[in-house]
């Protein structure tokens, strides 16, 4: 096949800047074959098909024309339908498309490439990818991380399915991707029965396949939508009652505003462009529409003395305003209690030879689970959330509890999923975990959602009572601190007992005083039933 | 042989939701492969739908005006009917268009492969088309596959029982005709032969003719055409077809069945139409398609697979082409990154009936279903000079209004170019407009869309043009 110059336009002569290929190379389809340059822009020519070059008729520094012969082509017999073969198509090489895959290695002819995906990531979309741990040519084993997500709940890493080269990354760090978006292409190292599928694609006596959904020039990660974080609240019933004729509703897409909460100043209270303007100026400088905080003075500590500056880690950038949000959003009030856990400690140092032949360490926060889930059964409004409309209750009928977790990186929530139906050891197993799973970074979006309630245990280290923030939309937290020896009276004398200080901090909107004070006595005296939290599990 | 296309949005399907989402993309800079089942562009609406029926409806219009104008002292005769000439008129109206459509796919360099397409996989299309396969890798996709006719179970297949499309085909007229299905396409081609000189039956398996459309709508088309056809049976299933020599006999059962079956030289079925969604492959891309073959989609017509769209008949009803144009816009928006929403209050539904039937909005069975408090204006054509001077008499439009917010919230016009009329109306629901809004905008006079004005007159109890006495 005559691969030629094709239609430069109004430019004749052009220079040869760079032959990019040489007799011998085999080529993709789209492949540059050699660099233009007019007093306009640089292009390359691409193949316009998969083969090997047989001779190259141009050389650096020459000057082309349309129609003049570049490289001649022993094609393969893919042949790229609507592109005629001797009309190669030029790209500007500013959006000409990356490197298209090399030369097919001998495994290609036995199994495709594999695509790796985002898997189903819960409720998140456009999540950020923090990190790409490969590289194109890399080799990977099954498992391995492709890449690190960040959600504003965990990290995680993509694994790969299959062992193989790295033949294409299609994500970039810094970007987003969404569940189904392909992660990179793997040449699988061994032909697997999965890829048979995909294999069977590719039509008979068509060896290499193609590197798949490459077209050139198309960029569309980039060009994705991203809606303004407001976006993702819209009341989408609201935006369609609301007043306003079509083009300011296309605008407020535009702008992902949320048209419902929109005064309209136009007649009979239509809301005009400029209204959409104003409202979305100023929920980008006060934060909050309607309303706004005072702002805290910026001061220049530099004034004072030397001082250094140390970024937020992400988690902190993130729960920073979800634990500002809960804040101002929820009436905390908390509600403080001592139990008394001397027989609870007893019968923890008397399960630990237990505990260790099941390799686990009994720690005292599973009790305490064990002690928050029995409660929880008995006082269903403190595993329930309020309607986003605030008009109703939605009450949980499972039991997913959430611990605070510290790790190097900021404060994660990891949840133990039906934390009811597991006995201390289970829970004492979980706790082990998951905690191991927060210090690595390797918490799944599945670790992190659904939790009904959350315990904050500051016990290890020292204290007596803090105000928790509530999780919020769960409706109450327990913060749990340090035990410690204290005299109680017990009617006739006072006894040494372990004592352990509770503070229940809980959404007044929701949970009156009266009915927190009854739930943190009925803990308490859980936590003193020593039977029942090792009582097995019906 | 088989070839490899690579695209960044391919479109599955060429019917008017999705040329115009092939289109979009292509203006906002993506390189669109366009993948159609048939030879020509445009899909059933173009080639088998809207455009035929309404060549077709336009020559029973000329007719029966010509048969009106009698009364008035312009005798033309009886028409002599060419049906060939009337076929090639009706071909060439259509190849017109869908020739315009090949022609703006090339300037917008959308290439267009032919063939039918399914999925192979999350970014591949697999088409199969008379040259061999082609497979399409693709970045992002938009079904845009559509519906076919609903066939009823056990009717035998015979040439003399067609769906719309055989009905359009107009092959010869035959005697008698039955129409199956007294919805819009049903009765648009019971005009059709009913203008053609064919005797016309209809059959219903509801009440009323038209569901979904206000009865006091229907009312002037069932007046006009049960006194001009054979047999309109309503809340009447069919329980039989079976082919015979002399034509096809239909047994039929319910309130208005006929005494025994009855005999019918031709057959259309027109009970509804199916979604295409199991018959794309979806599963091979992932796509949830429900048990009906129905896409879901969000507002920005995204399926449950983010980079594939779905828009038109296959997303949910009403099956309706310029809901399906809207649609394929906004999918082809956001596929090239745009923030596009298909944020439309209304989508008008017409029935080029003769009169002519269409209804935006709120109906008034359903604002009352919903519990909507609502006030109602009315305006009977029978006031109006324009339809009386067009020797029709047999028109009603009546505009709906929200009783807390005044604006107007649905209409319904039945009478001659109520189709055209009803444009104004959706345009006032999208900006909002109330009574005075509408009553207020001067309007030409002699007209038919004076009927707007004076039925918003009418609700605000400012009009003259009728006496309503004073509540």
């Amino acid at each position: 096949m005559d691969v030629t110059v094709p239609d430069l336009g109004d430019f004749a002569d052009v220079e040869v800047i760079d032959v990019l290929v040489k007799p011998g190379d085999t080529v993709a389809v789209d492949a540059a074959l050699i660099t233009l340059e007019t007093d306009k822009a640089t292009m390359d020519v691409p193949s316009p098909a998969a083969g090997r070059i047989s001779a190259v008729k141009v050389k650096r520094g020459s000057k082309v024309s349309k129609g003049d012969l570049i490289v001649v082509l022993e094609a393969e017999a893919v042949a790229d339908a609507g592109k005629p073969a001797a009309a190669a198509k030029p790209v500007a090489s500013s959006a000409a498309a990356v490197a298209i895959a090399e030369p097919a290695p001998e495994s290609m002819a036995s199994s495709a490439p594999e695509l790796i995906k985002v898997p189903d990531l819960g409720d998140f979309h456009d999540v950020d990818v923090i990190e790409v741990l490969v590289a194109v040519g890399d080799e990977v084993a099954a498992e391995q991380g492709l890449i690190t997500l960040e959600t504003d709940k965990a990290t995680m890493d993509v694994p790969t399915t299959v062992a193989g080269r790295v033949v294409e990354l299609k994500v970039a760090k810094g970007g987003t991707v969404n569940p189904g978006d392909v992660v990179a292409v793997i040449q699988p190292t061994h032909a697997k029965t999965a890829s048979a599928a995909s294999a069977a694609r590719a039509a008979p006596g068509v060896a290499p396949a193609p590197v798949p959904a490459t077209p050139q020039g198309a960029a569309p990660r980039a060009a994705r939508p991203t809606a303004l974080p407001q976006a993702r609240n819209i009341d989408e019933a609201a935006f369609s009652r609301a007043h306003a004729s079509p083009s300011v509703r296309k605008l407020a897409r535009e702008l992902g505003a949320d048209l419902g909460r929109v005064q309209g100043s136009g007649q009979k209270g239509r809301i005009t462009a400029d209204d959409l303007k104003a409202f979305v100026k100023r929920v980008l400088t006060e934060g909050v529409p309607g309303g706004g905080l005072p702002k805290l003075p910026v001061v220049d500590f530099a004034r004072f003395g030397p001082v250094a500056t140390e970024k937020l880690s992400r988690i902190q950038k993130i729960s920073g305003p979800r634990l500002h949000a809960s804040w101002v959003n929820l009436p905390h009030v908390t509600q403080h209690d001592e139990a008394d856990i001397t027989e609870l400690e007893q019968k923890r140092q008397a399960l630990k030879g237990e505990a260790e032949k099941r390799k686990l360490k009994l720690t005292p926060l599973a009790f305490i689970m064990r002690a928050v889930a029995l409660t929880l059964a008995e006082f269903p409004k403190f595993r329930s959330a309020l309607s986003a409309d605030g008009e109703s209750l939605v009450v949980r009928n499972y039991c997913h509890l959430g611990f605070a977790a510290d790790t190097p990186k900021g404060l994660v929530v990891p949840v133990i999923r039906d934390a009811d139906r597991k006995d201390v050891f289970e829970l004492a197993a979980a706790l082990a975990g998951q905690s191991a799973r927060a210090r690595d970074g390797k918490l799944s979006a599945d670790d992190v959602q659904g939790g009904v309630f959350t315990i904050s245990s500051l016990g290890g280290i020292g204290g007596t009572y803090f105000t928790p923030i509530i999780n919020a939309p769960e409706v109450a937290i327990l913060g749990v601190s340090r035990s410690g020896m204290k005299p109680v009276y017990d009617g006739k004398a006072f006894q040494p007992r372990l004592m352990l200080p509770l503070s229940l901090s809980y959404d007044h909107r929701v949970i009156d005083g009266a009915e927190a004070a009854r739930f943190i006595t009925r803990l308490s005296a859980t936590l003193g039933q020593v039977d029942k939290l090792v009582a097995a599990i019906p | 042989m088989s070839a490899i296309v690579k695209a960044d949005l391919v479109v599955l399907g060429a019917g008017p939701g999705g040329y115009t989402a092939a289109f979009r993309a292509a203006d906002l800079g993506l390189q669109v492969t366009l993948v159609e089942r048939w030879p020509s562009l445009g899909g059933v609406c173009l080639n088998v739908g809207c455009i035929p029926s309404k060549a077709l409806l336009h020559a029973a219009r000329v007719i029966e005006e010509a048969k009106e104008a009698g009364e008035f002292g312009l005798d033309f005769g009886a028409p002599r009917v060419d049906l060939e000439r009337l076929r090639g008129w009706k071909s060439k109206v259509v190849g017109k268009l869908t020739d315009g459509l090949t022609a703006l796919a090339k300037q917008r360099k959308v290439s267009v492969v032919h063939g039918a397409g399914r999925f192979a996989g999350p970014n591949t299309l697999s088409v199969e088309g008379d040259g061999g396969t082609t497979t399409i890798e693709f970045r992002q996709c938009i079904v845009a596959a559509g519906s076919e006719p609903v066939r009823m179970p056990g009717m035998p297949d015979d040439p003399r029982i067609v769906d719309s499309t055989g009905a359009l085909e107009l092959e010869s007229l035959p005697k008698s005709l039955l129409v199956i299905g007294g919805g819009i396409i049903g009765l648009e081609m019971a005009t059709v032969y009913d203008a053609l000189g064919v005797e016309v039956s209809v059959v219903e398996l509801t009440e009323t003719l038209m569901p979904g459309a206000d009865r006091d709508l229907v009312r002037p088309l069932q007046k006009r055409i049960a006194a001009r056809y054979r047999a309109i049976m309503l809340g009447t299933k069919v329980t039989g077809m079976t082919a015979e020599k002399d034509g096809i006999r239909v047994s039929f059962d319910g309130k208005q069945a006929p005494d025994g079956p009855q005999v019918y030289e031709r057959v259309l079925v027109a009970v509804g139409r199916r979604p295409n969604g199991k018959a794309i492959g979806a599963d091979k891309a992932g796509i949830a398609v429900d048990e009906r073959g129905f896409i879901k989609v969000d507002r920005q017509m995204r399926t449950n697979v983010p980079s594939i769209f779905a828009i038109g008949d296959i997303v949910g009803q009403p099956m309706l082409a310029h809901k399906a144009s809207h649609e394929g816009k906004v999918a082809g928006e956001v596929a090239a990154g745009h923030k596009s929403f298909f944020d439309a209050r209304v989508v008008p539904s017409v029935a080029y009936t003769d009169p002519e039937v269409a209804w935006v909005g709120k109906t008034e069975e359903q604002a009352k279903a919903e519990g909507i408090a609502f006030e109602k204006g009315s305006f009977p054509w029978a006031a109006s000079g324009r339809s009386l001077s067009l020797g029709r008499s047999d028109g009603l439009t009546k505009l709906l209004f929200a009783k807390d917010s005044g604006q107007v919230i649905g209409a319904g016009i039945v009478g001659t170019n109520a189709g055209d009329l009803i444009s104004e109306v959706a345009l006032a629901i999208e900006l909002g407009c109330d009574a005075a809004d509408i009553g207020l905008t001067v309007h030409p006079h002699p007209t038919l869309s004076e009927t707007v004005a004076f039925a918003a007159e009418a609700a605000e109890g400012t009009i003259t043009d009728l006496y309503i006495p004073r509540r």
